[in-house]
Formats: structure tokens, C-alpha cells, sequence
């Protein structure tokens, strides 16, 4: 049986490494400087909940989450939408032509950030996109479209192409066909794909760094990284902001699970 | 008025899609429909403005000497790439470190989460639950998790070494990110508790899918537990490594984010990486050069992917 | 079948048309490409500065944004912006504040753009460099105000034909803070006068239990705070940092060799892991009273005061050299250069605000409320901590060498190579890998 026992001890082990900084982190946004690096581990001897006024009212987290709210609330519907359009073609469009398309876009997953970063910024400073969410919006869907559409792809192709061709035997053009069976049938892949955008989305640091400039624009990460600089020695205060900062996407993560969990696996395994 | 297959109005194709009821009896209705082309356009659109010609543009900067604010620059021709090929310490020691990085991060984080997938394929109440704990940390923003680890690892008052030194195991005790030959490592471990969640999940995917029939014939055959692993569950879930070897590679390419929590910006030399190189050109006004460096930077990535697909393709022919 | 094949035809035109257009698209966006050999850009250096034309005496009208990086000082310009909109109520200042690494990294790029920053402030060194080469300085020269500051003072705002440009607002002196206290406790009755003397402080300290010298060696920005005082007396001239950037001395020369032995003396001073360590613990260790010293400078006075200190803080900084060789007593940076933004609007009101800040009952209260001395002439010091440290604005002290860099590379290597030394690597090898990169980044 020493199997079971190296399993309950590695996911034992483990277990505890997940869980103790977070409930460190939890627990240090809750007491003082000196309390916490006294006694990290412990329960607040001095329940401090000022750390929590301070950081909704001064720090502008508040801001920064209606701007979150905003850019993601956009571009994630208009990244499913976009990209289920161009995996239903894709999907449907028979022959050598679909796959070089889809390689191409599917080409972009590869490139990270970094190194389109600079003329990107350029472009979009020209257009005046900097400094704006819209700009932010655009961005992130340009950027999640290949992803979206490589698993949106992979999901269609594993329908019975007779789904299709029953439709158009029925008469129905391809956006009727669109709106009424592949919309609903897609709902899995969509809601677990919805989900995925919407982590990446939300905590996407990079661009809000580089193209927002006023501060009443910033977006939560870009936020939670200026307390760097704003609360200097205040480790209970990053914290706190911390805690304040991952509570929408956790409250998501409880109820939504298993839509986070599918969104994984949708068009990983099924490649 | 013909009313011959292949009249002369279907030749024009997409015009004629937007009227999505009767077609003209002629065409096969098991013939994809040429509106279909008009699907992929908005992505498309989207994708090679903002993407693929930032992209070419790219190219452009790379072969200037341009800082990023003058309104002229100089062309340079391959000069860039010459520097920063044979005589650039700065980017030789950011791809020793990104390279350092990848393999720490690929080569645990795929053994790890490969462990944690098997360990938890069944879908026991207990085992869903630990799937969910350990799944959580991919949530969370990057700035989060390096605002977490800064404090674990800090020298002075951070949780391993206050741990450590509680139970007496002081000479343990590290300056972590603070140690040059060792900073690196660090991160990558960050790195690895970030997302050994989030791949265990892919693995769990691809091992719930393995008929149970073929342990069983294997324990009949005399496969004691290793056995099963090597022969039945190994080969089986090849689909999901090579995902999850392919997708975390691209990841540690990313780690921007965490290095800059972790190392400030810029982060020192130790924990320095190909991205923050890249931005550390955008900051000091020298954008062609910056430019040459992602240019590189994004071969670099093709190719080690391009090697990747191959050794697994190697290992599995069948995949 | 031909209808497949038109189709197909239309669709590859169609896309080899739109790469066309997004080719030349692409075109019209960046800068414009000259040949090799080719005239080089005459932008900024060579030709004249406009300087602004003095602004009259009508209230200020409009919305302007006022770009920094001291989120620490806030609260205070929240205050001075309050009485500048009472004077004149037409008028709207915001603040647009990123941290200190952040605004190093993307405040030329965000300035140019011209939505915020009508009125900004620029790092001494490289970023001011760069943004007067960009010509983002609406050159303050001519306004009448200029002459309210010490004129040996903003001489770091002025571009290389000595336009005033900016002008450099705080005054900061890059030394080792120290706890009076504890150096009465440890029974330290003089400063130092030279290298000797300065170890022996050490000791002294260390053997009354404290840590003689915190030093953030393991944050880049702040590591290289200390690396000021111990070279201005090693090489007591002006530019013994942009001769190293130039290429006329080396890292490798004898006096940064000895520099580097000296870190290698001061080690064991040093908090333990003190390669790893940020400023941010370092200051709450100070505040604490743990640590004698702490190895930053003045502008985190208000901060260590913030977390609780209540001793005597002065400044000190390590003679490296024997008594009569000492040239300077220590270091003082002229930095937050004001400008003015041609890039934006409302040119008007953001020299009126810098008019504003300028004047001294002003300035009075952004010293006192940050701790914090001003180039300015006549301000009325009344915060304890300037007014105990006053003495220094009359020694002779020396502009801080590190922000002789202009390139940034160079500058982190050779603080790196200080870092290093502390950590265990030889003189030597550290320099002469300092001296490799700063031959490769030299243009």
C-alpha cells in the first residue's frame, strides 16, 4: 500500500502549499505590519479593518473595477462572437483552404505579447487608441482570437457533419444555420470558452500597463501593481489588496466551476 | 434563363447570400455555401490589422536605429541583429535565464501535474474537491500571486524563513531572490504553483478517457502498478502532454508579469528574462533595437515549439 | 466548378489587395525611414529650444494634468491644488501618478501623447535627456519665476546649449539616513572623517546589537543609492560616471576596483541577505530602531517618519578616503524636473500651476508636508527633520554621479556589479563583467 500512502502524502503536501500563503494572505490583510511578520501564520490578534476602507477609498480599486468591469464585460461577448463566426466558416469550408486559414490564425497563440508590443503601441497611438478602453477592449480581442478560435474550431469539427447538411437540405443559409444550430449546440464549448476569456481578460496586466496613461483609466492589475509604489512597507496593505482584487473572479470560480474547469479541457483533449 | 446547374447568377456567390431562403434549385445544398467565406472576415479583419502588420512593422523597426520619439531614423540594415547575436551580455544572460526558466517549469510542472492528474482521476467527492483547491491559484491575477510569493520569499520576515527558523533549520535559510544563481529557480517554482493546476486539469481530461478494460487486461497480463503506468496510461494520455508541454513552454515565455512583481522593473540581472529585455528597449528609447529583439525572441519560440511537436511526434508515432 | 474557382479568385485578389493596403497602411505609422549615412534626425539638440513667452497675470483657466511618480506626496499636492483653484476658480488640476519604476519606464511615451501631463516632472538623467531630445519641454527659460530658484541648483534642468528647460524642484540628498539614537547608545561621539574611522562606526554598532547599515541590494533602483557616496571622493570629479558611460575610464581603473573592495569591507555591516532585501522592509527595520543606518537617502525620511519613528534622524555619508584627500562631505540631486508639455494643451494654466509651486509660501508647504528640501529661494523650513538636516545645503557636497547615466543598461550594470561584490563574487570578475556590457551598450 505504499502507494496510497506516497498519494496521500504528495496531495497532502501540496494541499498545504496551496492552501497556507492564501490563508496567509488572507489573514495578514487583517492585522498589523508587526503583527504579521511577528506571527504570519496566526490568527489577527487585532482585528485591523481599515486596511479595507483605505483600500476602496483611496486607492482607486474602486475605479479600476468599473473599468474592469467595462473592458471585459466587452471584449469577452465580442470575442465569442467574432471567433464562433470564423470557426462555424472555418469548420464548414472544406478542403486545404480552411486549414491554411485556420493555421494562420491559430499562428498567433505562438506570439506572445511582448514581441508585437512596441509597434503595436505605436499603431494604436497613431489611431489615438491609446488611453482609452476602447483601445483596451480591441486589444484584447485581437489578441484571444486565435485561442478562441482554435477551440471553438475543434469543438465544431467534432459535430456529425450531418447537422449541417440536414439544415441546408432544409433550405436554411449559413447565417440561419449560424443563429439556429450552431449557436445552441455550441453552448458548452461557448460558456466553458466565455469563462477562459474571462480570466485572461480580467487579469491581463501588459496592455493596461503599456497604453493606459490616466489613472482614472487603469484597470484592476494595474492598480493592484501601483500599491508597489504607493504603500510601501505595508505588506498587510498589499494584501488587502489582493484580497479585494481576486474577489469577483473567486466568487465566480465558486459558483462557475465547473465552466472554468471545462474551458480547459475544451479543444485540448478533443485536438 | 437557363435553368441549367451552374447559372451565371451563382457565379457571383456572395452577393446573392444574404438571401438565405429560397436558393435557386440548382445548387447543391450539400455543397458548403460560398456565404460561409464571409464568416472568418471580422476575424480576419481584426486579427491582421492589429496583429499580423503590427507584426510587419516589426520587421520594419528592426532594421532602423529608431528610439522611438524622433520623427526620423536611420536605416541599419542587419546591424541590430549582429549585436544582439555575438556581442550583447544583457540579451545572451536574458535567453540563459528564459532557457534556465523554461526547462525548470516545463519539465515540473508537466511531471507534477501528470502526478496530480492520476492521483485524482477518480471523481470521488474528496478528489473533485482537491482538483478545486489545487486548480485555484491559475485565477488569480499574476500581480496577486507575486505580491503572495514576494512575502514567502523575502529574507528577512517572509514565510520560509521565519518557518525555518522556527524549527531550527536556520542554515537553510535564503535570500531566495536575492541569491543570483538561484533567483531564477525561484520564480519558476512561483511559476509552477500558478498553473500545475490548470494542466493537471487537461491530464484529468485525457486519463478519465482511458477505458478501464485496459488495466484490467494489463493486470490479468501481470503489469504490477508501474507497469500499467508505463505501458497503458503513458502512451494514452501522449495527446494531453504534448498540450500541456506545448501550452506551458508558450506560458513560461510569458511570465512577464511575475518577474516584474517579483524582480521590479526592471527586474536585475538574475531574473532577468527575453520579455522584460524587450521592455527594458521600450523604456530606454531604443525601439529598433527592441524590435530586433522580439523578432528573434518570436523565432525562438517557433522554433523550440517546432522541436517540441517533433520529439513527441518522435515518441508517439501514431499521435 | 468555375463557380468554386471564381470565388476562390476573388477571395485570394481580394486578400492580396487588403495586404496591399496593409502594407502601405503600415507605412504611414512610425517614423520615417533615412537611409544609412543618410542626414540624421535634427530634432531636439541642435536646433534652438523655444522658450515660452512669460504668461500674464489673468487667473489660470482650463483643466490641466499633473504627471509624477511620488505617490507618497499626494495627499499634499491635493492640498496646494486646493488653494490654487480658490485663486483661480476657472481652473482644474489633476494628478496623474504612477509608480516610480513605472513613470522611469513609460512617462516620455505617455507624455508625448499629450493626455496627461500638461504640466510633468522628469527623473534627473536619462529620462530628462530623452524627453528634452523629444522635445517634450516647453522651455521655461524666460518666465520671470525661474529667478525665484538657486541658479547652481536647477542647472540639471537646463538642455546642452543651456536653455532652461525644466526646473528641478526637490533637492535630496542621496546619503545613509542614521538614527541619532542609536549612535548615542552605541557610544559613537563623532562622525567619521575617513574610511577607518567608518568601519570602526560599524563595529561599534554592530557590537551594541544593532544592524549597522541596512541596504537594499536587492532592488535595483534603491541599490545604487549608496554607490554616490562612495565613489565622490574616490574620483572627486564631475563626471566620473558619464567618463565611464563615455568610455574614457573603465569600471576595471583602480579607484572603482577600490570601490568595489570597500563594498566587500562593508558586507558583513549589512543586514543579512541583504542581496535579496527591498527597501520596504529595510525601512520599517530602520523605523523600528534595529538598524542604525539605513542606505538610501533623504527623500525616505517622511516615510520612515510615517512608520513610526520617533528618533533624531540626520545624514551621514562614508569618507573613502583619509582625511585630507576627502573632497566632499557628501551628496545632494536636484531631481522632479518641472516642464511644461509642448504636446499639450492648456500650455497657459500649466505654467501658471508651475508659477504657483514656485512661489515660496507654496513650496513652504510641500516641503514640510513631505520633508523634503526645495530648490527654491527664501522657503521657511518649519518640519523638524529639514530643519535639523539644514546644515547640509551649505556643505560641500557633490550632484549625485549615478544620474550622470544616461542609458539605463549601463547604468544597472554597474550597480550591479556592486550588488555582486556584496555577494560574494571577486572585485575583479565583477568588473570586468560590468566593464563587457558597458562596452557592448556604449553607442
Amino acid at each position: 500500500m505504499t502507494y496510497q500512502l506516497t498519494r496521500r502524502v504528495v496531495l497532502g503536501i501540496y494541499a498545504v502549499l496551496v492552501i497556507v500563503p492564501l490563508v496567509v494572505v488572507i489573514f495578514g490583510s487583517l492585522k498589523t505590519s508587526q503583527d504579521l511578520f511577528a506571527s504570519p501564520f496566526a490568527l489577527p490578534t487585532n482585528w485591523q479593518l481599515d486596511n479595507y476602507s483605505k483600500i476602496v477609498g483611496e486607492s482607486g480599486l474602486g475605479v479600476a473595477f468599473r473599468n474592469s468591469v467595462i473592458v471585459t464585460g466587452c471584449s469577452v461577448p465580442l470575442t465569442l462572437f467574432i471567433a464562433s463566426l470564423a470557426s462555424y466558416g472555418i469548420a464548414r469550408i472544406p478542403g486545404w483552404k480552411s486549414g491554411l486559414l485556420l493555421g494562420f490564425i491559430v499562428l498567433g497563440m505562438a506570439v506572445p505579447a511582448q514581441a508585437n508590443m512596441i509597434p503595436q503601441y505605436v499603431q494604436f497611438e497613431t489611431f489615438g487608441l491609446t488611453d482609452s478602453l476602447l483601445g483596451l477592449i480591441l486589444i484584447n480581442i485581437v489578441v484571444t482570437l486565435p485561442i478562441a478560435v482554435f477551440i471553438m474550431t475543434g469543438f465544431l469539427k467534432t459535430l456529425p457533419k450531418e447537422l449541417f447538411e440536414a439544415a441546408a437540405v432544409d433550405g436554411s443559409g449559413p447565417w440561419r444555420t449560424y443563429r439556429s444550430i450552431v449557436i445552441p449546440v455550441s453552448v458548452p464549448s461557448l460558456s466553458a470558452t466565455a469563462i477562459f476569456l474571462f480570466v485572461i481578460h480580467w487579469n491581463d496586466l501588459l496592455y493596461p500597463l503599456l497604453f493606459i496613461q490616466d489613472a482614472a483609466k487603469r484597470t484592476i492589475p494595474v492598480a493592484l501593481l501601483s500599491f508597489q509604489g504607493e504603500f510601501l512597507t505595508d505588506y498587510p496593505l498589499l494584501f488587502t489588496g489582493v484580497v479585494v482584487a481576486s474577489a469577483p473572479i473567486v466568487i465566480a470560480y465558486v459558483f462557475l466551476q465547473r465552466y472554468f474547469v471545462a474551458g480547459i479541457t475544451a479543444g485540448a483533449v478533443k485536438g | 434563363m437557363a435553368t441549367t446547374l451552374t447559372s451565371p447568377s451563382q457565379a457571383r456567390g456572395p452577393e446573392g447570400a444574404a438571401d438565405t431562403l429560397a436558393k435557386p434549385k440548382g445548387r447543391n445544398p450539400m455543397a458548403p455555401h460560398p456565404a460561409l467565406w464571409l464568416f472568418p472576415i471580422p476575424a480576419l479583419v481584426l486579427y491582421i490589422a492589429f496583429f499580423v502588420i503590427p507584426t510587419i512593422q516589426g520587421v520594419v523597426y528592426a532594421v532602423t536605429d529608431w528610439d522611438g520619439f524622433s520623427p526620423t531614423a536611420q536605416f541599419v540594415g542587419l546591424d541590430n541583429f549582429t549585436t544582439i547575436l555575438t556581442s550583447d551580455d544583457l540579451f545572451r544572460n536574458a535567453l540563459s535565464n528564459n532557457i534556465k526558466f523554461m526547462l525548470v517549469v516545463v519539465i515540473f510542472q508537466t511531471i507534477f501535474s501528470l502526478a496530480l492528474g492520476v492521483y485524482l482521476t477518480k471523481n470521488t467527492k474528496a478528489s473533485v474537491a482537491l482538483r478545486s483547491l489545487y486548480f485555484f491559484p491559475t485565477i488569480l491575477s499574476s500581480v496577486s500571486v507575486a505580491f503572495i510569493w514576494k512575502f514567502v520569499y523575502d529574507p528577512n520576515f517572509g514565510l520560509i524563513n521565519t518557518v525555518l527558523g522556527a524549527v531550527g533549520l536556520d542554515r537553510f535559510q535564503s535570500a531566495f531572490l536575492g541569491n543570483d544563481n538561484q533567483a531564477i529557480y525561484w520564480v519558476a517554482i512561483t511559476q509552477v504553483w500558478f498553473h500545475v493546476g490548470q494542466m493537471m486539469i487537461i491530464y484529468v481530461a485525457g486519463l478519465q478517457q482511458i477505458p478501464q478494460e485496459l488495466y484490467e487486461s494489463a493486470e490479468i497480463d501481470g503489469a504490477g502498478r508501474w507497469q500499467q503506468f508505463r505501458y497503458v496510461t503513458l502512451p494514452m494520455v501522449a495527446p494531453a502532454t504534448a498540450i500541456v508541454m506545448a501550452y506551458t513552454t508558450v506560458q513560461s515565455f510569458k511570465a512577464f508579469d511575475l518577474i516584474l512583481g517579483l524582480g521590479g522593473n526592471p527586474p536585475k540581472g538574475s531574473l532577468d528574462i527575453l520579455s522584460t529585455r524587450i521592455y527594458a528597449g521600450f523604456a530606454n528609447s531604443q525601439f529598433g533595437y527592441a524590435a530586433a529583439e522580439s523578432l528573434i525572441f518570436m523565432a525562438l519560440i517557433a522554433a523550440i515549439t517546432w522541436l517540441q511537436r517533433r520529439a513527441v511526434k518522435a515518441s508517439n508515432p501514431d499521435a | 466548378m468555375s463557380e468554386k474557382f471564381t470565388i476562390d479568385r476573388r477571395r485570394f485578389l481580394t486578400g492580396l489587395g487588403a495586404l496591399g493596403t496593409a502594407g502601405a497602411l503600415s507605412a504611414c505609422v512610425g517614423p520615417t525611414i533615412t537611409s544609412r549615412g543618410g542626414a540624421t534626425a535634427g530634432s531636439g539638440s541642435g536646433a534652438s529650444a523655444t522658450l515660452l513667452g512669460a504668461v500674464d497675470a489673468k487667473p489660470a483657466t482650463g483643466t490641466i494634468s499633473f504627471a509624477h511618480w511620488r505617490a507618497e506626496d499626494k495627499a499634499v499636492f491635493d492640498t496646494l491644488i486646493a488653494t490654487f483653484v480658490k485663486a483661480n476658480p476657472q481652473a482644474k488640476v489633476t494628478q496623474d501618478i504612477s509608480p516610480s519604476n513605472d513613470y522611469q519606464s513609460t512617462a516620455l511615451q505617455k507624455v508625448k501623447g499629450g493626455n496627461i501631463g500638461n504640466a510633468f516632472t522628469a527623473f534627473r538623467g536619462a529620462q530628462f535627456v530623452n524627453m528634452v531630445k523629444a522635445g517634450l519641454y516647453a522651455g521655461l527659460g524666460a518666465q520671470p519665476f525661474v529667478d525665484g530658484y538657486f541658479a547652481e541648483l536647477i542647472k540639471a534642468g537646463q538642455d546642452p546649449s543651456r536653455a532652461q528647460m525644466g526646473l528641478p524642484y526637490q533637492l535630496v540628498f542621496n546619503m545613509p539616513i542614521y538614527n541619532e539614537d542609536a549612535f548615542a547608545k552605541a557610544g559613537v561621539t563623532a562622525l567619521p572623517e575617513d574610511w577607518d574611522g567608518f568601519l570602526a562606526l560599524c563595529e561599534k554598532l554592530k557590537g551594541a546589537g544593532f544592524v549597522p547599515i541596512a541596504w537594499p541590494g536587492g532592488e535595483p533602483a534603491n541599490s545604487g543609492q549608496l554607490i554616490n557616496a562612495m565613489v565622490m571622493n574616490n574620483m572627486p570629479t564631475d563626471t566620473a560616471f558619464a567618463d565611464i558611460e563615455a568610455g574614457t575610464r573603465k569600471v576595471t581603473d583602480d579607484w572603482f576596483l577600490l570601490t568595489l573592495k570597500q563594498y566587500q569591507q562593508l558586507a558583513p555591516f549589512f543586514e543579512p541577505n541583504s542581496t535579496g532585501t527591498a527597501s520596504e522592509p529595510l525601512q520599517q527595520l530602520f523605523a523600528s530602531g534595529q538598524a542604525a543606518m539605513l542606505a538610501t537617502g533623504s527623500f525616505h525620511m517622511g516615510a520612515v517618519r510615517k512608520l513610526g519613528a520617533t528618533f533624531p534622524i540626520n545624514l551621514i555619508a562614508p569618507i573613502t578616503v583619509a582625511k585630507d584627500k576627502a573632497k566632499y562631505e557628501g551628496i545632494y540631486n536636484a531631481t522632479f524636473i518641472l516642464g511644461v508639455n509642448t504636446a499639450g494643451k492648456e500650455q497657459d494654466t500649466a505654467v501658471k500651476w508651475l508659477q504657483f509651486l514656485s512661489d515660496p509660501v507654496n513650496a513652504a508647504v510641500y516641503a514640510n508636508g513631505t520633508s523634503q528640501h526645495l530648490t527654491v529661494k527664501n522657503v521657511d523650513y518649519t518640519n523638524a527633520d529639514l530643519k535639523h538636516t539644514a546644515p547640509w545645503l551649505a556643505k560641500k557636497t557633490l550632484l549625485a554621479p549615478r544620474f550622470q547615466f544616461n542609458n539605463l543598461d549601463i547604468r544597472n550594470a554597474v550597480e550591479a556589479s556592486c550588488v555582486a561584490v556584496v555577494g560574494g563574487t571577486a572585485p575583479e570578475q565583477a568588473a570586468s563583467q560590468a566593464q563587457t556590457v558597458i562596452d557592448q551598450k556604449r553607442k
